[in-house]
């Protein structure tokens, strides 16, 4: 769930803005010099940021039918990196806040953090320990986008808890308090749904790679020698 | 045609209003609404911007009402872990939950009630502008921001491939249902990843497409955009001053006063 309009106080929205602010303005620095050495890239990113809206405004077979949703950010993160994601995120965000009402203008710097920075450098991280260890590409993809997802909520949580700790004044023992139990309500979907979100990212990397491994090559994404190990094993 | 809210701004007598007059009235409702510190600015807020939605956007009532229901049900779900769970002073309410104690204390239950309102304070405004402005207006605005280039581009890409995206899921998924894909959970796991493969591939060819089809006519990265100029008439001017200068005077009014 995207922190909503309104739900952060005053101190602690303009602080989330000054941390994610300094990412996204890297991050236009990277897309600038991205487009300018290859333009036809624009179709693709256009495509994955797409792809994080829908994503987190299609509804998935939800147990509780509650608030949360898959981020999306993963496949953003492990095709272009955590800083372009992080454009992508902050463009999807202020579109959400726009048409549906999810998420707001205000929280936009606390929403960033959490689904456009921590999801992403989170599931890079992995995504990159993962193929130098030589693992099963899909496996990798699987644990990246789960741990992307889960540090999405845990960072919100977190961000809650901050604002929001138990017995009114931050402390240590009031902020622990508080995030444990806005980490253990979002659990309740989020585990499962981080789970099922790995496992549909790791069955379109598949497709893709069956169809335009070409292009992970070149933006190297994969390795080619893995992409030809891949499709001796899918075909 | 109205599928997303954007139908509804197309639509909108005041699409024809000034776009900065629009985006500065919300920027002072969101601003105002968060630091309030008493729920009555946050409401007065939220009334004069569902007011002037319904009756001088014509939104449809139903329907803004319903947008409001769905947001508002996550915000109750938010707010009731706040108001057990923060503040200190006196218990309003106790009982016990599966062995546990569960109490509101009187605190508590003000921040929760304030949160909310200003949480529907702020939905009031985004709704405000996401039924009256369509997208196109807003683009015009970026542009005359000065933002980087690419990131401006990238977003009205990301805006057309939200339609391309919208339009195939729906199809897609209609036909995967029609199909019984969904009839249980192993199988709407199943058809979740083609849907989102499919999918994936099949804007990406489109995009790839259009982008062909632009670049053979020129296109270097800048569209022009259409802007009109829309002066800010006196009745605009008199009734957004009337409500600035209203709400100030309530958050001031307010700035002490406790409810429960």
């Amino acid at each position: 769930m995207h922190i909503m309009e309104g739900f952060l106080p005053t101190p602690w929205w303009q602080i989330w803005f000054a941390v994610s602010i300094p990412v996204i303005l890297f991050g236009i620095h990277k897309l600038n010099r991205l487009v300018n050495e290859k333009r036809e890239i624009l179709p693709l990113l256009a495509v994955a940021g797409a792809f994080i809206f829908v994503l987190s405004s299609l509804k998935l077979p939800s147990i509780n039918g509650s608030c949360s949703h898959p981020t999306g950010t993963g496949i953003a993160a492990i095709m272009f990196g955590p800083a372009i994601s992080a454009v992508l995120g902050i463009i999807v965000l202020i579109y959400q806040a726009l048409f549906l009402a999810h998420g707001g203008l205000m929280p936009l710097g606390a929403n960033v953090f959490s689904m456009g920075i921590a999801g992403p450098v989170v599931a890079y991280l992995i995504y990159k320990a993962g193929m130098k260890a030589n693992l099963n590409f899909y496996a990798v993809v699987f644990l990246a986008t789960a741990f992307g997802d889960w540090a999405t909520y845990v960072t919100t949580s977190v961000q809650l808890a901050l604002a929001y700790p138990a017995g009114d004044v931050l402390t240590l023992a009031g902020f622990m308090s508080s995030f444990g139990k806005f980490a253990a309500i979002f659990a309740v979907t989020q585990v499962p749904l981080a789970i099922m979100e790995g496992a549909v990212s790791a069955l379109l990397f598949k497709y893709v790679v069956n169809v335009k491994s070409d292009i992970l090559v070149e933006m190297k994404v994969i390795e080619d020698k893995v992409v030809k190990k891949l499709k001796g094993i899918s075909a | 045609m109205t599928n997303i809210l954007d139908d509804y701004a197309l639509m909108s007598p005041l699409r024809q209003q000034n776009n900065w007059l629009k985006l500065a009235i919300v920027l002072f409702g969101l601003l105002v609404g968060i630091s309030s510190t008493s729920p009555v600015p946050s409401l007065f807020i939220a009334l004069c911007m569902s007011f002037t939605t319904i009756a001088l956007g014509k939104a449809p009532l139903k329907l803004y009402l319903k947008l409001l229901l769905a947001p508002v049900g996550f915000a109750v779900v938010g707010i009731l872990i706040i108001a057990f769970f923060s503040g200190s002073g006196q218990e309003l309410l106790s009982f016990k939950f599966l062995g546990y104690p569960l109490s509101v204390r009187k605190d508590g239950l003000e921040l929760a009630l304030l949160v909310l309102a200003r949480s529907i304070s702020g939905m009031c405004c985004l709704y405000f502008l996401a039924l009256t402005t369509p997208m196109i207006e807003l683009f015009a605005l970026l542009k005359a921001s000065r933002l980087p280039e690419s990131f401006i581009e990238l977003s009205m890409l990301i805006y057309r491939y939200i339609f391309v995206f919208l339009d195939m899921a729906l199809s897609i998924r209609y036909a995967q249902t029609v199909r019984l894909g969904y009839s249980s959970f192993s199988r709407s796991l199943h058809s979740l990843g083609m849907l989102g493969s499919t999918l994936f591939i099949r804007s990406w060819e489109q995009g790839d497409k259009l982008f062909l089809a632009m670049n053979s006519r020129c296109y270097d990265g800048k569209m022009t955009l259409f802007e009109v100029h829309r002066p800010v008439g006196t009745p605009e001017l008199l009734l957004t001053s009337a409500y600035f200068f209203l709400t100030l005077a309530l958050l001031y009014l307010t700035k002490n006063a406790s409810i429960v």
